[in-house]
């Protein structure tokens, strides 16, 4: 279903299928993009960012970027874009209250490095995938009810930021290092090399081609990545690639041997191995019950 | 043993039982004096077994229930609720260990949460 929907506080919501290349474009206004099935590739300055139905991305006022759909099946594209206004009025509301997920003294790292960090892959998870799979669904079905429309779009603010501070705050706190514009400067590195992870996963990738990427010697980025993701980057890829295992099990009709290729595992008997340990089933066990 | 009955105590029958079916869409099963000389009315639950039994009592204010609603999709029906028919709820939805929930009370000042459970895995 297509549609773009543009709201009367101008907050703008986009849903429908893409299959080619745009072109290089300025955003508007702070947006979320998600997809719902395939994946779309975005590319700003020279990071390559690609999101599946498992991420999102966020993209900052101003901000350059292109993106293609790189997959064999038509990528079901969803993305918001928040006023500037609203999403003030949504900061200042949150920044009033006393356990806000955007207080600036709890959260040190919050205001002057929130704008360089956010616009990032997050993980599409919890409440936030439930509100916005909610959203879709009434919007798919005609809902113009607005009011209803900007609660959904206000809770996927707390829901981003409750997201933003487990991926990029707790990250960054559990790094240890005494001085805080190191602690900064490795979160950033850090972050390349996730986002490295997440857009490359099906190659084979080796530590010293993520280590160059992230600017980080091996040892360090080894020591640094387990520290704030308390996984090493192998472990951090392999989950990845099991849950993109998972969304190819639920939603195509790929042969298992076939989808142990495309994820970038070499080995069908380990893949399944990882597979039962992770989510306790065998992958023709959780193809079977769709 | 099993669960049969959740009574539900009222000053108005009548106000309570609408509140019910027109406020919270539940139907109505029949009438039934389950203790002397109190009139009852019972309304379906999703459990073919299971019934509220709206009492009538005017000791009501001290027979408070809480009682926990399930909704697929928390927000709406908290949206529909409140904007569309004026329920008072006690806060806006909020992030529960099991989900998102909102609360709010009857008209006989018994508190409701309605949640909508969600499976973080």
């Amino acid at each position: 279903m297509e549609y773009l929907k543009t709201l009367r506080n101008n907050n703008v919501i986009y849903s429908g299928t893409r299959n080619t290349k745009y072109n290089q474009q300025t955003i508007s206004d702070f947006s979320i993009r998600f997809v719902f099935s395939g994946n779309e590739k975005y590319s700003i300055g020279k990071r390559q960012l690609s999101i599946h139905s498992d991420s999102f991305l966020i993209l900052n006022k101003g901000t350059q970027y292109s993106s293609v759909a790189e997959s064999a099946i038509p990528v079901q594209s969803f993305g918001i874009s928040f006023d500037d206004k609203f999403l003030q009025d949504f900061k200042n509301s949150w920044q009033l209250k006393d356990d806000t997920l955007l207080n600036i003294n709890k959260y040190p790292y919050s205001g002057r490095y929130e704008n360089e960090f956010d616009e990032t892959i997050y993980p599409f998870k919890g409440d936030l995938f439930f509100n916005i799979n909610h959203l879709k669904y009434h919007l798919d079905r005609g809902l113009q009810d607005e009011l209803l429309i900007n609660e959904y779009l206000h809770h996927c603010l707390i829901n981003y930021f409750k997201i933003f501070n487990e991926e990029i705050f707790q990250k960054a706190q559990r790094l240890n290092f005494l001085n805080r514009s190191t602690k900064i400067e490795i979160l950033r590195r850090l972050n390349l090399a996730k986002e490295y992870l997440y857009t490359n996963y099906n190659n084979n990738i080796h530590l010293e081609e993520l280590a160059e990427y992230a600017c980080l010697s091996v040892t360090h980025l080894l020591r640094t990545f387990k520290q704030a993701f308390h996984a090493t980057p192998h472990q951090f890829l392999v989950q990845i690639r099991l849950q993109r295992a998972m969304d190819l099990l639920k939603n195509t009709d790929y042969p298992v041997n076939e989808i142990v290729n495309m994820i970038g595992f070499d080995c069908p008997s380990s893949f399944i191995r990882l597979f039962r340990d992770r989510f306790k089933t065998t992958p023709l066990k959780y193809r079977q019950s769709f | 043993m099993k669960i049969k009955y959740i009574p539900i105590f009222t000053d108005d029958l009548e106000k309570q039982v609408n509140f019910f079916t027109e406020n919270l869409g539940f139907e109505i099963h029949g009438k039934k004096n389950i203790l002397p000389g109190q009139e009852s009315i019972l309304l379906k639950t999703n459990n073919p077994d299971v019934f509220m039994v709206v009492m009538k009592d005017t000791a009501y204010e001290y027979r408070k229930n809480r009682i926990v609603l399930n909704t697929d999709d928390c927000l709406n029906d908290y949206h529909a609720l409140k904007k569309m028919i004026g329920i008072k709820f006690f806060n806006e939805p909020q992030y529960l260990p099991m989900g998102l929930g909102a609360e709010f009370s009857d008209p006989a000042g018994n508190r409701y949460l309605l949640i909508e459970e969600r499976s973080y895995i």
